[in-house]
């Protein structure tokens, strides 16, 4: 198959059955599932581990309202985390590089912290757009940047992670197109060219990590301001 | 989420009367008695099933052992491998280079920290259990430190005829002592009260012959008229010159 720069991006689909659905599932199939045993196999073990470390992380910040998001912060964690280092693979496609899907998860997530805040808290929840300590004569812009940088949450998160996970396949697609390319021509900057590619390779896996950790730790950050 | 869902109480429990029924366990088994149906489980192997090269399982090459040999797996991968090379099913294109790259990420991460991870994992288990067995023995160490005592409790109960011995002088000890004390008391209170006795009489006695000297004076001096005391006067005087002349013949 002849593959140009736009096929990675765009959404699977097999005779003309999208397959987007199968690819957002898929890696929830690749973790195993908590056994009846007391003593379970190294991986349940493992799994174990991170996604307490995971929740205990999200959750130390909040107080005890804020546990009820738990479990869909930690699976979004997770969710996140699996497909993104999945993408990392040859020839898979990375459901995190749509905006759509990141908007879809970031915007209503965004809205039910502003809206618990609203609801809950109104007064601590608005006081939230005016830091402690301005000139009175800078209150009015002030209000209208913190709203602004408010409203836009949600497209920053969606944005953030869809850019960093994009610009890293494209980033690999081009600089693998340029080793192929002069692998012929002139095999030693090829490489040359492919070291760049292999510390690339690694920090694709870092990003790809730690932008899924982001993501749910803002997520947290704004729920903490508002629950 | 595997875990198998407890069935559903038998029918003569749910129709008991309401009150009875809401505080009535719901078992399907007489509990105790029989063996529960989830365990024992069986035990999970010793180690995980053979692999050669991290992916292929070893049962392969043994299936194909008695057809092919040795050799014969690996001659079947490179063949497979040209041929989708050369007939161009796999087209060669950027994205191998990138699959060579992150495979090779992959394998170093796994190659450098698969042990460790390995170990990490069995001591989380290790500690899980080891906190287990501890407490078990603990708890046996805690029976047999009471089982000690007990023995210990027990031998001490043949000594208690002694003990019983010691109490019994111990108190008979305490009386004689507290009835002598009081006999010291009786003695002490009658001497009190005879010394009491004996000092009046020794003062009655006292005063009787002080006032009489004191009479017997008076009167003596008294009695002595002017004529008298003339007399015994002259009478000394004489004496006293007759004693001096005696005095002087002597010196």
């Amino acid at each position: 198959m002849n593959l140009n720069f736009f096929d990675q991006f765009s959404s699977p689909s097999l005779l003309g059955i999208p397959l987007i659905l199968i690819a957002m599932v898929f890696p929830a199939l690749l973790l195993p599932s908590p056994g009846n045993r007391w003593i379970n196999s190294r991986l349940s073990t493992l799994q174990l581990w991170f996604i307490n470390l995971i929740t205990k992380q999200l959750m130390i910040p909040l107080d005890k309202k804020g546990h009820k998001w738990a479990l869909i912060l930690t699976s979004l964690m997770m969710f996140l985390l699996l497909t993104n280092l999945l993408g990392l693979l040859p020839y898979t496609f990375t459901p995190t590089t749509q905006l759509s899907m990141n908007l879809a998860l970031a915007f209503p997530l965004w809205l039910a912290t502003l809206l618990t805040g609203l609801r809950n808290q109104p007064s601590v929840s608005l006081g939230h757009l005016l830091p402690e300590g301005t000139p009175t004569l800078l209150i009015p812009a002030l209000i209208l940047i913190e709203t602004t940088s408010l409203l836009i949450r949600p497209l920053a998160l969606g944005v953030r992670l869809t850019a960093n996970l994009t610009a890293g396949h494209l980033l690999i697609q081009l600089i693998s197109t340029a080793t192929t390319t002069l692998m012929t021509t002139m095999p030693v900057v090829s490489l040359l060219t492919l070291a760049v590619l292999l510390l690339l390779t690694i920090l694709e896996v870092a990003v790809a990590m730690i932008q899924a950790y982001v993501f749910v730790l803002l997520l947290s950050l704004y729920l903490q301001e508002n629950i | 989420l595997t875990r198998s869902l407890v069935p559903s109480a038998p029918a003569a429990l749910r129709a008991l009367p309401p009150p009875v029924a809401v505080g009535v366990l719901h078992t399907t088994r007489p509990l105790h008695t029989t063996q529960q149906s989830l365990a024992p489980l069986p035990p999970l192997p010793e180690k995980g099933g053979e692999v050669r090269h991290g992916l292929i399982p070893e049962e392969f090459f043994q299936f194909l052992y008695p057809k092919t040999g040795v050799t014969g797996p690996y001659m079947l991968g490179t063949g497979l491998l040209l041929y989708f090379l050369s007939k161009e099913i796999y087209v060669i294109n950027h994205e191998t280079v990138a699959a060579a790259c992150i495979l090779t990420v992959i394998i170093y991460g796994i190659k450098k920290f698969g042990a460790d991870v390995a170990a990490f994992a069995d001591k989380l288990n290790e500690e899980k259990m080891a906190a287990a067995v501890a407490m078990k023995n603990e708890a046996i160490q805690t029976l047999q430190t009471a089982i000690e005592e007990e023995k210990k409790e027990q031998w001490r109960v043949e000594g208690r005829s002694f003990l019983f011995d010691a109490k019994r002088n111990n108190i008979a000890m305490l009386l004689e002592t507290n009835y002598r004390e009081r006999l010291l008391m009786v003695y002490n209170e009658v001497k009190k009260r005879l010394d009491y006795q004996v000092a009046m009489q020794n003062l009655r006695r006292q005063k009787e012959q002080e006032h009489m000297i004191q009479w017997v004076e008076k009167n003596v001096v008294q009695s002595i008229t002017p004529q008298q005391q003339k007399e015994s006067i002259a009478k000394c005087i004489l004496d006293l010159k007759a004693l001096s002349k005696s005095a002087h013949a002597a010196v």
